[in-house]
């Protein structure tokens, strides 16, 4: 009987320990829980949420911008600006002077800096902000403000002038700096970080040029020069969908994904133009238009003589890399003894293309493209363009990037035989394209011409040593980043990921 | 007979817990399922005020205190991260913790041990806002809060004997306010030398542990146990003040710290050429080290002479023997524009011989272009003395924390006496009327010192050092600090300004040894001057 309810009684206690013991667990567990799930919503406040939480206590001071303040960034920064400005400079110096040098217009010999300090003021970051835009990428958008005393002496050499320096004075660059994260399985998880300028809003950088101990006009259009210069290595390699690829060290990741790739194929038929402005004193003007998308291929029509409303009905084929963003770019000149007149200029987005579809549009033309700087209303003509969009498959994308390759190889053999790629070359080439030589150092359009000149002209030579030029600029970015966020592990990859990437099919755009 | 019935109800009740615990153990704990669920998420605009009441507590910092930032972004940024960083970490830790338990294992007669599961969980820690002080010292603070309630699922199972038993942590918890300082600031990237790490508070850390399914923590009294365990252990090695220090930059290499000194006796020059044209050239000597950002040390110039004797004798620290060089250069000094260069050599300090004097006669030359024909004309020659004394091991401070105490004063100090070193840091928001060209003139017991000239610059930044050397402590006097602005043109009317002056009083840093702070200039809108005093003794 004893022995029975005994165990009985300890068969009941038994379980009702466990009972109480699993109680607890749910208790404590479902506590956890709900922790959890009150930390991972707090994480993530909106203004409505906060408006709910604190009532009428709502606190003043916080907002929610876009771009989310970071104050306490900005504070770390400027303190640590001193520093960085010193690291940088050096970094600076050896990543953009191979840069300059390749980007230079043919008027100068040769473009150094002679001296780089970033000064004391340091940038500020307005904002940032981070979404996924894509699987595996992390976007993050950087606000970023510096308008700051650096002391940048730039030591310029032109053809027949012995070197001046000139200073940059009061740099301001007010830009949205977007970094792509490719993520990884591996850590540091991030297998490659992609940098660009955001198109829109547009990079504004702004600075004044002064020569030291001298006048700037001892080279003629020397300030143009190096504004077309900056302006070029800017849009043509850093602007969006221009973009420079850093691949990570420690993983072996597929970056071309990442890559500026052509993406697709325009062809351009310049039928004529009307009513174009008459420039001339005696006569009409002789008109011709040079079109691109990418600044350092250019492609010029004829030249017609004498004549308000010329017809060239001439074909090219332009390769676009990517169609959200860019723009078809058409500049109608008057050819001229000395230097070329710009008679107008018009855009055209070619996200506003039908692939496979032709279509003619009729662009009227502008005195510049930035409408702050259009000082007349005064009607320039308009200008008569057939274009058809044709995007790439995956098999003709390949054999674009072969042939490219291709191209890019032999014109680094060249380059490196020396048979094209100096100086004079491009002149020469330059000079007999477009029929003036001193016109070439005189003006901006002479060296934005002379520009297509060594670019296309002179079998781009430009391109294939400025791929060399930006690899090597790159690698050291590489080796930054890795030191700063793998800690020490420097890419050699990096050199192929070159952002320069478009190039005319053989023979698809005639070179100037 | 009632004894025996007693003892069988004991026996029974005994037998009778034994099989309850292990029917109740089945029923209630093993057959449940162990997996970790996602919690459920609701949106908080859908919660009621009970529900929001209860999580106030819990409310980011950055809501509550306006001293906080909200870092949404780095948060967002985790949580995107955060799959792969999962996948990551625990591949890693697989990897790690594999040959450990191989070679373990055979020691205790285990036949295997390895994770069933082994994931962080889908929840990212979040930053509940971030603090940043701001201090004149060369460091950069700041107190992120971090609070990690994750649902992390880590089962290991251990198999012995043809048994199989589990362990399984769930459900970890930890929230801390730790406190970042990266010091000190180096110019090379990734501009600093370490990063010290220190919690604020104790750490809260909450976690389930179940053993073979049944949770340990939840038994009564010894999750609070085990709790404070933790706290204090972690509490033992990182609360403040006591740090975690990562080094991230060589501090030698970071700093370029000196390792040497070199001496240098600048004997005499002999058959220097003219350069006046009216009588002998005034020639002196400049000498600098490569690499060296300080200023170069002049000889004293020596009127009409062609043969000069100076017989001066100088030293300077040596931050890397092996690639830096003396430089030379005599120059020939006019009162009026510019000194003319006579000549230059360099000697690289790798030729020298330690603690060995060596004297040396050098050829002058135009330039260090080997290929100058203009270098084959004589220009004269140059005898000077050097020796260079590398610092012994002991001299040389290894790590920052000595680096950062004040530093001794010289052997030749008298007793009682000391060095007074001032140290101009930078000036904020200084303004001239007509110009800001702003150096610092220091001035003590009517001894002056100038620093350099900034041009046109609000916010200059000097960092130099001057050292007044002094036989007793200056407990009653002051040191008079002034900025002020020299126009660049010459000659022209405000030729001179004051920017703004302070009087600092000595006796604080006779007591504190160091004293860095940012004073407001009098006679100036908004002026500030970062100032470092030392108070050096032997």
């Amino acid at each position: 009987m004893g022995l029975i309810s005994g165990m009985l009684m300890g068969m009941i206690f038994g379980i009702s320990l466990m009972a109480g013991w699993r109680h607890m667990m749910r208790y404590r567990s479902t506590k956890r829980i709900a922790k959890a799930a009150d930390i991972k919503v707090l994480g993530s406040l909106n203004r409505d949420d906060l408006k709910k939480i604190c009532g009428d206590n709502y606190p003043e001071w916080i907002s929610f911008p876009v771009y989310e303040q970071v104050k306490w960034l900005n504070k770390q920064l400027s303190k640590l600006w001193p520093s960085v400005a010193e690291a940088a400079s050096a970094v600076i110096k050896e990543s953009v002077e191979p840069l300059l040098e390749e980007y230079r217009p043919p008027g100068i010999t040769s473009l150094k800096f002679s001296k780089l300090t970033l000064g004391t003021v340091a940038p500020k970051i307005e904002g940032i902000r981070v979404q996924s835009l894509k699987k595996g990428q992390i976007t993050m958008d950087i606000d970023f403000r510096w308008g700051g005393d650096p002391s940048i002496i730039l030591g310029v050499e032109a053809a027949l002038v012995a070197s001046i320096p000139i200073q940059l004075k009061d740099l301001q660059v007010f830009t949205v700096i977007r970094v792509i994260f490719q993520l990884a399985e591996e850590i540091p998880c991030i297998s490659a970080v992609v940098v660009a300028l955001l198109s829109e809003p547009k990079p504004r950088i702004d600075y004044t040029l002064k020569a030291v101990g001298g006048s700037l006009t001892a080279i003629p259009g020397i300030s143009d020069m190096i504004d077309d210069t900056v302006n070029t290595i800017v849009t043509d390699m850093l602007q969006w969908p221009h973009r420079i690829v850093v691949p990570i060290g420690g993983i072996p990741a597929d970056t071309s994904e990442l890559e500026l790739k052509p993406e697709g194929k325009l062809t351009v038929t310049v039928v004529k133009a009307n009513d174009l402005k008459n420039m001339e004193m005696i006569g009409k003007s002789d008109p011709y238009v040079v079109v691109h998308i990418r600044p350092l291929f250019k492609v010029k029509t004829k030249v017609i003589d004498n004549n308000l409303n010329p017809v060239w009905n001439q074909t090219f084929e332009l390769i676009a890399e990517d169609r959200e963003t860019q723009a078809i770019t058409v500049e109608v000149f008057d050819e001229d003894i000395g230097q070329d007149k710009r008679l107008g200029i018009a855009k055209f987005r070619l996200i506003e293309l039908e692939p496979e579809t032709p279509k003619e549009v009729n662009l009227s033309l502008l005195s510049s493209l930035d409408t702050l700087k259009v000082k007349d209303k005064k009607d320039r003509g308009s200008c008569t363009l057939k274009l058809l969009y044709h995007q790439f498959s995956k098999e003709e994308q390949l054999i674009a990037l072969e042939e490219e390759k291709t191209i890019l190889e032999e014109r680094k053999r060249l380059k490196e035989a020396g048979v094209i790629g100096s100086t004079m070359d491009a002149l020469d080439g330059a000079a007999s394209l477009v029929g003036s030589g001193v016109g070439m150092v005189g003006t901006g359009i002479g060296a934005g011409v002379g520009l297509v000149g060594s670019g296309v002209g002179a079998g781009v030579g430009i391109v294939g040593s400025g791929l060399g030029a930006v690899g090597s600029g790159l690698s050291k970015a590489g080796r930054f980043m890795g030191r700063t966020i793998t800690g020490g592990h420097s890419s050699k990859r990096s050199g192929t990921s070159t952002p320069v990437n478009s190039i005319q099919e053989n023979g698809g755009a005639k070179p100037l | 007979m009632g004894f025996l019935s007693t003892v069988l109800g004991f026996c029974g009740f005994g037998v009778g817990i034994s099989a309850g615990l292990v029917i109740g153990y089945s029923f209630f704990i093993y057959f449940q399922p162990s997996d970790v669920k996602d919690p459920k998420i609701r949106p908080l605009v859908d919660q009621d005020s009970e529900t929001l009441q209860k999580m106030l507590p819990e409310i980011p910092l950055w809501v509550k205190n306006p001293d906080y930032d909200r870092v949404d972004w780095i948060n967002k940024f985790l949580e995107y991260l955060w799959p792969y960083l999962d996948k990551a970490i625990c591949t890693t830790a697989k990897n790690i913790a594999k040959p450990i338990i191989d070679e373990q294992i055979p020691k205790y007669k285990i036949d295997a041990v390895e994770f069933e599961t082994l994931t962080l969980g889908s929840l990212p820690p979040t930053f509940q806002g971030m603090k940043v002080y701001v201090t004149d010292e060369k460091e950069l603070i700041m107190e992120p809060l971090i609070k990690w309630a994750g649902n992390p699922n880590v089962t290991v199972a251990v198999k012995a004997f043809g048994l199989k038993a589990t362990v399984q942590v769930v459900d970890l918890q930890v929230f801390a306010l730790p406190r970042i300082t990266l010091k000190p600031l180096v110019p090379s990237f990734p501009c600093f030398a370490s990063i010290f790490v220190s919690l604020m508070e104790k750490p809260h850390v909450d976690f389930g542990l179940k053993l073979i399914g049944a949770d340990l923590m939840s038994i009564p009294g010894l999750y609070r146990f085990v709790q404070e365990l933790i706290k204090d252990q972690v509490a033992n090695m990182y609360l403040w003040p006591k740090t975690l220090q990562v080094q991230i930059l060589d501090p030698a290499k970071a700093f370029k710290r000196p390792v040497g000194m070199l001496h240098v006796r600048v004997v005499r020059a002999m058959k220097l050429r003219k350069k006046d044209l009216l009588g002998a050239s005034d020639p002196y000597v400049k000498l600098k080290l490569t690499e060296d950002k300080l200023s170069s040390m002049k000889t004293t110039v020596k009127h009409k002479n062609l043969n000069p004797e100076w017989n001066e004798e100088f030293d300077i620290f040596v931050k890397d023997p092996q690639t830096q060089a003396l430089e030379l250069r005599v120059f020939d000094w006019e009162q009026i524009g510019k000194h003319e260069k006579m000549g230059m050599n360099v000697i690289p300090l790798k030729e020298l011989t330690p603690e060995e004097p060596k004297v040396m006669t050098l050829e002058l030359l135009k330039n260090m272009d080997l290929n100058d024909t203009q270098n084959e004309k004589s220009r004269g020659q140059l005898v000077v003395e050097l020796t260079y004394k590398p610092f012994k091991e002991d001299e040389i401070p290894k790590s920052f924390e000595e680096s950062k105490t004040v530093q001794k004063a010289p052997e030749n100090t008298p007793d009682g006496g000391g060095v007074l070193a001032v140290i101009v840091h930078e000036a904020q928001d200084v303004e001239g009327k007509h110009h800001t060209n702003p150096y610092v003139r220091v001035l003590f017991r009517g001894e002056e010192k100038k620093t350099k000239h900034v041009k046109k610059n609000r916010d200059p930044r000097w960092e130099e050092e001057f050292l007044f050397m002094i036989d007793e402590p200056p407990i009653n006097e002051k040191l008079h600090v002034e900025v002020l602005s020299n126009s660049s043109r010459i000659g022209l009317l405000h030729s001179k300004e004051s920017l703004g002056y302070i009087d600092i009083n000595l006796s604080d840093v006779v007591n504190n040894k160091r004293i860095n702070e940012k004073y407001h200039l009098i006679d100036s809108k908004n002026g500030r001057i970062q100032i470092e005093l030392q108070w050096r003794t032997k």
